[in-house]
């Protein structure tokens, strides 16, 4: 049973990561949580990001790189890569799969039509941002995103996320993490231009490529090649690292406990 | 797959809804709920729910003034409240609601001071600050027609259910947060909220009105038909879930399945509501039992109170897109412990003040027909 819905998740992840390519902005209407009109950015392009996993050796570069430029504080994180150890039963093998995490600037962004003061918006060049002058801390779009991409900085005490680096893109910059990747792992680019190195790799790899928890049908535009299809919604994984406590309880050496 | 996977690292994320929410939810779900249980006695003008609705009317006002509280606190930026009216976007339920509950507190208070009207103007008679304060607060000693009373407690009910439908969409839309996808759960905060609300009339009878046996064995019979009413909303909730798909289900099962915490709460809240259900019946079957209510009327605020804090705080703490559960304990400070006495203190204080200044436990508006 859960091999089968397994499997057929892996089918709807590949075939949301060619739906993506259909732009939903059009499909925008005003009931009630319906998508809002997009607003700023430049209309003619759409950012997507594809990471290549086959090239991520989980070096945490990223999220360092991310941290720094995006200042967000200590304990929080806008990008981060998970890492799993997995273990085969029989042979007793062991591999790691990284899995690099951020805002999937989704095409149909459920965190975006909750926000009740219109602080959270989508640029028409898909990328989801946050007024941080107007947010009220609500915190409802981290309720409603479902991949954690969200946080309330405590700083800020507004919401919080990845930006794709909006403010690099916007001057010809690279997103930070795409600038320090190790293995060149993580691609930006424009998916309405055809000859951008996103849109050529999209269209090679197209059948492998994979999206998060495609059946929220958030429509992510973060593309994943080299994905394991057990990996996609949320890993039946043992959690290691909250497990590091002592005998009462306490929490051994967990670095952010600061809260 | 023959193989098993470790998650070595992930970070830890806060929870967004601090148990400000928890309040605020409670505070709102009694406060309506409370408001349905005066509509026979001060709407209808039916006599023998008129001591009810006495307790009740009470109850309403003092939850509908603290309520709103407790929802600014959950905002990490109270003092921008205002832009929810500047920034309208009311293509969002908590818009929605940000609209209807300063309509909805405004209708309750007309409703309130038209019902407590007729006794304080017979207050202001007195000498003293109360008098004069009586005095100022009737605004002069014109008979309001009934009808004004009754129109005031159609429109309060009107916005209470807007209330009960915002609250419950809120929450019931988060397609990412499974368990609260369902739409048993605005249901069941209604359910679980006139639960509450009886047992909290109750309770007061008990203090403050003198036992009332004709109010305790209405709230009794309320808190009964609504906890049956729950076990079948429950009970077809689950059915869902084993019938056909649903991730709510699935969800729960699954916490269920991997969490020995959730598995000890599930058995408490079950047993605790078969315990509240048996009490209710055996109470309103023996008439001696019935002055012991107020015991049915405590378990039945402290299920009501609980079943939002599980919902609101402890699915929280299922990771999302990681493995494994967060560790969520009550802090301290205001963002923890404090707020959540802070605001019991608040609602007890709105409650004394109340007690002071109205004579609420004289013939309301609807008696003196
Ligand atoms: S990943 Fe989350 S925060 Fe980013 S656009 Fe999608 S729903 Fe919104
Ligand atoms: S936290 Fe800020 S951005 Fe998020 S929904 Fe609330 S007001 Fe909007």
């Amino acid at each position: 049973m859960d091999k089968i819905r397994r499997a057929l998740l892996g089918q709807i992840a590949k075939l949301t990561a060619g739906a993506a390519l259909v732009p939903l902005s059009s499909l925008a209407s005003a009931g009630i949580n319906d998508q809002p009109p997009r607003r700023e950015g430049d209309p003619s392009k759409r950012y997507a990001m594809l990471i290549d996993l086959r090239a991520c050796i989980g070096c945490q570069a990223c999220t360092v790189s991310c941290h720094i430029e995006n200042e967000a504080p200590l304990g929080s994180f806008r990008t981060i890569v998970s890492q799993y150890e997995v273990e085969h039963e029989e042979t007793g093998d062991i591999a790691t799969f990284m899995l690099p995490r951020l805002c999937n600037h989704c095409d149909n962004p459920p965190c975006v039509p909750v926000c009740p003061v219109e602080a959270t918006f989508q640029r028409q060049d898909g990328i989801v941002v946050v007024d941080n002058d107007v947010c009220v801390g609500c915190a409802y779009c981290v309720q409603a995103c479902p991949y954690d991409a969200r946080f309330i900085n405590e700083h800020t005490q507004t919401a919080d996320k990845c930006t794709f680096c909006a403010h690099r893109l916007d001057v010809g910059l690279l997103p930070a993490c795409v600038e320090s990747c190790v293995g060149g792992a993580r691609i930006i680019g424009d998916l309405n231009d055809p000859d951008s190195q996103i849109s050529r790799m999209m269209k090679e790899h197209y059948e492998d490529l994979m999206v998060l928890k495609p059946e929220m049908g958030t429509s992510p535009h973060v593309f994943y090649l080299g994905m394991e299809e057990r990996f996609m919604s949320r890993p039946q994984a043992k959690p290691a690292i909250w497990d590091v406590r002592t005998q009462e309880g306490e929490e051994i050496g967990y670095e952010f406990d600061g809260h | 797959m023959n193989s098993m996977a470790i998650e070595v690292l992930t970070p830890r994320y806060g929870i967004a809804w601090y148990p400000w929410a928890v309040q605020y939810f409670f505070m709102i779900a009694v406060s309506y709920s409370a408001l349905l249980l005066t509509v026979p006695g001060l709407i209808f003008g039916n006599k023998n729910y008129q001591p009810l609705a006495r307790v009740a009317l009470l109850v309403t006002v003092t939850c509908t003034l603290v309520g709103p509280v407790a929802l600014l606190a959950d905002l990490h930026q109270p003092l921008r409240f205002w832009h929810f009216y500047a920034n309208l976007n009311t293509q969002s339920w908590m818009s929605i609601g940000s609209l209807l509950l300063p309509l909805y507190l405004v209708m309750v208070l007309a409703y309130a001071w038209l019902a407590w009207r007729p006794a304080m103007q017979e207050q202001a008679q007195e000498p003293g600050w109360i008098g004069k304060l009586s005095g100022w607060i009737s605004m002069g000693s014109w008979q309001a027609p009934r009808w004004m009373l009754v129109l005031a407690g159609l429109g309060a009910l009107a916005f209470a259910f807007g209330i009960m439908l915002y609250t419950g969409a809120e929450v019931a839309i988060l397609k990412s947060r499974p368990l609260w996808h369902t739409n048993w759960l605005p249901v069941m905060f209604v359910l679980t909220g006139l639960v509450a609300a009886s047992g909290l009339v109750v309770l007061i009878n008990r203090l403050m009105t003198g036992n009332d046996e004709e109010i305790n064995r209405q709230g009794l019979k309320v808190i009964f038909v609504s906890m049956a009413l729950a076990a079948v909303v429950a009970a077809l909730w689950v059915s869902e879930g084993i019938t056909g798909f649903s991730p709510s289900v699935e969800a729960a099962f699954e916490s269920l399945q991997g969490n020995a915490e959730w598995r000890m709460v599930a058995i408490y809240g079950l047993a605790v509501g078969i315990v509240l259900t048996l009490a209710t019946i055996a109470m309103l079957r023996r008439p001696g039992w019935m002055t012991r209510a107020w015991i049915a009327g405590l378990l039945a605020v402290h299920i009501g109170w609980t079943f939002r804090w599980m919902v609101l705080m402890e699915v929280q703490t299922v990771a999302k897109n990681t493995a494994g559960y967060y560790q969520y304990a009550v802090e301290a400070g205001s963002s923890g412990l404090l707020g959540i006495v802070g605001t019991f203190g608040l609602w007890l204080a709105a409650l004394l003040i109340i007690d002071i200044l109205v004579p609420w436990k004289k013939g309301l508006q609807a008696g003196s027909h």
